[in-house]
């Protein structure tokens, strides 16, 4: 449970509301836009896309906002013979969809739907001898993949399988972190907050946080914060708005989701609002996506914005959601 | 990273432009689709010829995240190219493949796939040109400096040159020299560049592994007076400082172990408190005389709390059946413990000896983590004996002052150099704040070095007071200069006061410098009004039974888990909104809640239920709650005092009652002529009850 103690954020008058009915809207829309050079140049995310949208929407409160059938179908197709899932139906299986697929599933209960089995084969088989995941059968390693791979195997009750080595799997994110306390994608790695999140993510869930010095990261990550509330990934740079959940999340595992100022990070999502289309931007005056549109709800979530679903701070999935399938003692 | 980063959102078009556009676009997606069938033949014909090929650039150029496309290039190259060509051809696909990539690069510099298919390329190739890419990295760095893709990609680079040098060290270390040189270069064009301070950490650590004394002595002085340089240019730049506070590294902290004491003789249960949170990695060893031959006791150890596996109070409990002799003992190995904390550590074997045939067994009874037990819960019998044998037999030596953490190039045994070079850099800063009375990275970083400066003297010493109250009013300065992080400064002030507050609860032990219990442990504790956010180390307030916390700005009560001896609590007027740990308070009798942000009535009970071995289980004692002044007492339209009793009612519901405030104030009367004591035992009968609410209790939103 987080500790943002008097972090209610002032949604009064002169500042603006989260503007739920339009990103419902702007997420049901996003299938439709068939016209757009965009649309296909993204389908190799579409799974992906299925994920932050479908989380989004259980996060507004509105989980029939989509056809759920259609979407169990349409993952079903995506699923391999080797148990993995592509981006997209007939793109090859990845680590980064396989994550994706499962958590919509588990979000809409139909884990039924698909070989299970096989999906643990999968993931198990991208095990490396030092105890990192690689992305997929060509051998990419990043410690993005070991959290998609553990994060799914724990969401799936199989961190148990005889065949993992999840000991080597902890050394190697301590290989990977940093002076300033922080974890990079690879041992040697700058810190970066989003791979500070799925380093103690892992951390998180596979019981071992006492690797991380809680008050040197949580000092870095709370530096992350600027004068305008925004948070960036890596001194420095400009913030954006998915850091808000990279860093928050990171920070509430920390049990440090109180060093940054919750209002002014409220603000800064909201005014990266997109008030004509709905949806998310990066940054205010950006262009919206689901990416953000997600990150940015499941952050004001973490920030207990009024009238939102809470959402778990490591599986980024609803609450309610991790309760049912028994995962509440991480965090 | 995914979505789009950095575009603008253009003005809202004209109908006409917005129509032109679309067709252009239209036509764009006519040209994509058919790509991409094209690309689908190609999949199912297996065809791996140079229309295949060309297939994959224009979809790659316009979609370059298509991770799916890059597979089947390599496959079509491997296939239809590489397993048909000799050495020199070979190399020349590769080289036309990395001419490719680079060509994108310039377009997409943060594509993963790109980088990734590079990679490929040069680990397949028979001659890579690795000094080649080092000169395309360093050129690309000079567009972005800061492009993390780019310095992985570089860092792979030297491993891949290590790799083939790694029978000749010379080489090796003059390549990390030559790195090093480089993030001197890149940090000189901009003091902010984070990637390479970073770099230059990891390449330090490399090059002064060889290093003498004396050379690592004059890399630190290099390397200090480059940060002066980068702070007194931008003293809010936070690149230098962090380097800086690595440099000076942290002490590495020893966990202190506190203290052990017998709590019950049937069953023999003890307590081992320590300094801090701590895991068990081994259970501790227990053992007893059983005629003149020590054997092991059987037991468990636990923590207190909901999470046993981890906590600064562990309790042991023999097993039902075993046999204790006139003494035992309990040794803790430094490997039996590991700190939440990163970096602590036992750093030597800790011994207790308990005579337990002399005691008076009479007024003992219960089970501490079930049951409240009477007075004098801690019966003094165990005394500290050491140095003890290792598991091996060998006697253990008189541990030197610890060494420190992290950098390669201060460590130092010597306490002396130490402290020399703290001062040292403590005056660099105040030198700095001078100028730049208003910046908060200089008094931050200020406060941190005190810190460190007060691990090297005795707690009691009043250099130890001089330092905490200058970093007290360090934090108070900070939280009005930078009031966005203004609850981090809060929460390092609430450590700062507790440690002051606490002093006289411990003391020094022989073992410098960890801590013990001081000999005398007062009772009552007056800690109101300090600002407290939270209770930094609980297992300090162990021996308490009345502990005042009025007026603070507490948010949690999970540090309950560790006052077994707490009788009487005030935590009224703080900020509390959901009651944690109040299972593990065995001894609490009566709770002062007032004015905090209770809502809900799971909220109270949460507090009093645990979740154990697949049931639902609550502590057996009765304590009074005075909870006037949440939200939950006019949520619920009820009046002003909560009472609450436990009662048999079914596994998973607790039964509350409230009463009158006309009732609450006779009882008060009454409690002013018992005292604290006697509150609660004020009864509830049925002709007192004024309303009665049973509130279901779900256990799985508990933990």
């Amino acid at each position: 449970m987080s500790v943002l103690n008097n972090s209610r954020p002032a949604v009064d008058g002169a500042t603006s509301d989260l503007l739920m009915d339009l990103h419902v809207k702007y997420i049901q829309a996003l299938d439709t836009k068939k016209n757009d050079l965009e649309y296909w140049l993204t389908e190799h995310l579409r799974v992906n896309g299925l994920y932050w949208g479908a989380t989004a929407l259980h996060i507004l409160g509105k989980p029939e906002a989509l056809d759920q059938d259609q979407i169990v179908e349409y993952l079903v197709k995506c699923q391999h013979e080797n148990g993995g899932f592509g981006g997209h139906i007939d793109h090859d299986p990845h680590i980064l969809s396989t994550l994706s697929a499962v958590q919509v599933l588990i979000t809409y209960d139909r884990l039924d739907a698909i070989n299970v089995d096989k999906v643990v084969d999968y993931i198990v088989s991208l095990q490396n001898e030092d105890g990192s995941f690689s992305g997929d059968s060509w051998g990419e390693t990043d410690t993005r993949f070991i959290f998609c791979a553990i994060n799914c195997l724990s969401l799936l009750k199989r961190l148990d399988d005889k065949r993992l080595n999840l000991k080597k799997t902890i050394d190697y994110i301590v290989q990977c972190r940093n002076f300033d306390g922080g974890f990079g994608s690879s041992p040697g790695g700058e810190s970066h907050a989003a791979q500070v999140y799925v380093c103690v993510g892992t951390l998180t869930i596979l019981n071992a946080l006492h690797h991380v010095d809680a008050d040197q990261l949580g000092w870095w990550l709370s530096e992350r914060q600027l004068k305008n509330g925004g948070l960036n990934g890596r001194p420095e740079k400009l913030e954006d708005v998915c850091y808000s959940w990279w860093v928050l999340s990171s920070l509430s595992m920390l049990k440090r989701a109180h060093w940054i100022d919750a209002n002014k990070l409220t603000q800064f999502i909201l005014e990266a609002q997109d008030s004509e289309t709905g949806g998310i931007a990066d940054r205010s005056g950006n262009i919206p996506d689901v990416f953000h549109t997600n990150f940015g709800i499941c952050g004001l979530s973490l920030l207990r914005y009024p009238g939102l679903v809470p959402v778990d701070p490591v599986y980024c999935m609803p609450r309610h959601v991790i309760q049912r399938i028994g995962l509440t003692d991480k965090h | 990273m995914e979505g789009r980063h950095g575009q603008k959102k253009e003005k809202v078009e004209s109908p006409e432009l917005l129509k032109a556009r679309q067709d252009r676009e239209a036509v764009l997606v006519r040209e994509y689709c058919s790509l991409k069938d094209s690309l689908k033949n190609i999949m199912n014909s297996k065809k791996r010829d140079n229309d295949a090929l060309r297939v994959t650039t224009l979809l790659l150029r316009k979609s370059p995240d298509y991770y799916t496309i890059w597979n089947v290039r390599r496959i079509i190259l491997q296939e239809g190219f590489l397993d048909k060509a000799d050495d020199e051809a070979v190399d020349k696909i590769y080289n036309g493949e990395l001419e490719f990539v680079q060509e994108n690069l310039k377009l997409n510099p943060k594509s993963y796939w790109m980088w990734n298919h590079r990679r490929w390329c040069l680990e397949h190739m028979k001659q890579p040109h690795w000094d080649r890419e080092l000169a395309m990295v360093s050129k690309f760095l000079e567009l972005d400096a800061r492009n993390f893709h780019g310095w992985d990609y570089r860092r792979y680079i030297i491993r891949q040159l290590d790799l083939k040098d790694r029978n000749a060290t010379e080489r090796v270390l003059e390549r990390a020299q030559s790195e090093f040189d480089f993030t001197a270069k890149k940090i000189s064009q901009n003091f902010s560049n984070y990637s390479a301070w970073h770099n230059r950490s990891t390449l330090l650590i490399k090059l002064s592994q060889d290093m003498t004394e004396e050379e690592r002595q004059a890399a630190a002085d290099n390397e200090f007076d480059l940060i002066k340089n980068a702070i007194y240019t931008d003293p809010e730049d936070q690149s230098a400082w962090l380097y800086d506070l690595w440099l000076i590294g942290k002490e590495e902290r020893s966990i202190s172990v506190l203290g052990a004491t017998v709590i019950s003789f049937h069953p023999l249960e003890v307590v081992v408190a320590f300094d801090e949170t701590v895991k068990l990695c081994n259970p501790f060893t227990v053992s007893t005389m059983l005629d003149h031959v020590a054997v092991p006791l059987q037991g468990e150890w636990k923590a207190t709390g909901s999470d046993s596996s981890m906590g600064s109070i562990w309790i042991f409990q023999q097993a039902p059946g075993a046999e204790y002799g006139p003494t035992v003992e309990i040794v803790i190995f430094p490997d039996d413990v590991c700190g939440v904390r990163s970096g602590s550590r036992l750093t030597s074997a800790v011994c207790f000896e308990a005579e337990t045939l002399e005691q008076d067994f009479s007024n003992i009874s219960g089970r501490l983590n079930r049951l409240a037990i009477g007075q004098n819960l801690m019966c003094d019998v165990s005394k500290r004996i050491g140095p003890v044998p290792e598991p091996d037999g060998t006697m253990e030596t008189q541990r030197t002052k610890s060494k420190f953490l992290v950098t390669s190039l201060t460590t130092s045994n010597s306490l002396k150099d130490r402290v020399t070079l703290l001062d040292r850099e403590i005056a660099v800063v105040r030198e700095l704040m001078e100028l730049e009375p208003d910046s908060k990275w200089p008094i931050q970083i200020l406060s941190t070095l005190l810190s460190e400066l007060r691990e090297t003297v005795s707690i009691h010493s009043a250099q130890a007071k001089t330092i905490d109250d200058e970093c007290i009013e360090l934090q108070e300065k900070l939280i009005s200069i930078d009031p966005l992080r203004q609850e981090r400064y809060e929460d390092r002030r609430t450590q700062l006061v507790f440690d002051r507050e606490t002093l006289h609860l411990i003391k020094d032990s022989k073992r410098f410098p960890e801590i013990e219990f001081a000999d005398e442990q007062p009772k009552d504790l007056d800690l109101s009004m300090r600002g407290l956010t939270h209770i930094p180390i609980s297992s300090y307030l162990m021996h308490l039974h009345t502990l005042n916390l009025d007026s603070n700005a507490i948010t949690s009560t999970r540090f309950l888990r560790n006052l077994l001896n707490v009788r009487h609590l005030n935590l009224s007027n703080n900020l509390i909104e959901q009651l944690e740990g109040l299972q593990h308070a065995p001894s609490l009798e009566f709770l002062l809640l007032e004015n905090n942000m209770i809502a809900k009535w799971e909220d109270v009970v949460a507090g009093f239920v645990f979740w154990h071995e697949g049931k639902l289980g609550r502590t057996g004692a009765q304590v009074k709650v005075l909870l006037g002044g949440n939200p939950v007492v006019e949520n619920e339209g009820g009046e002003y005092v909560l009472e609450k009793r436990w009662e048999d009612v079914g596994e998973v519901g607790v039964e509350i009652q409230w009463k009158t405030e006309e009732l609450r104030l006779q009882e008060e009367a009454l409690m002013g002529a018992e005292g604290p004591v006697g509150v609660g035992n004020t009864h509830a009968d049925g002709s007192r009850r004024v309303s009665t609410t049973t509130v279901e209790f779900d256990a799985g939103t508990s933990h």
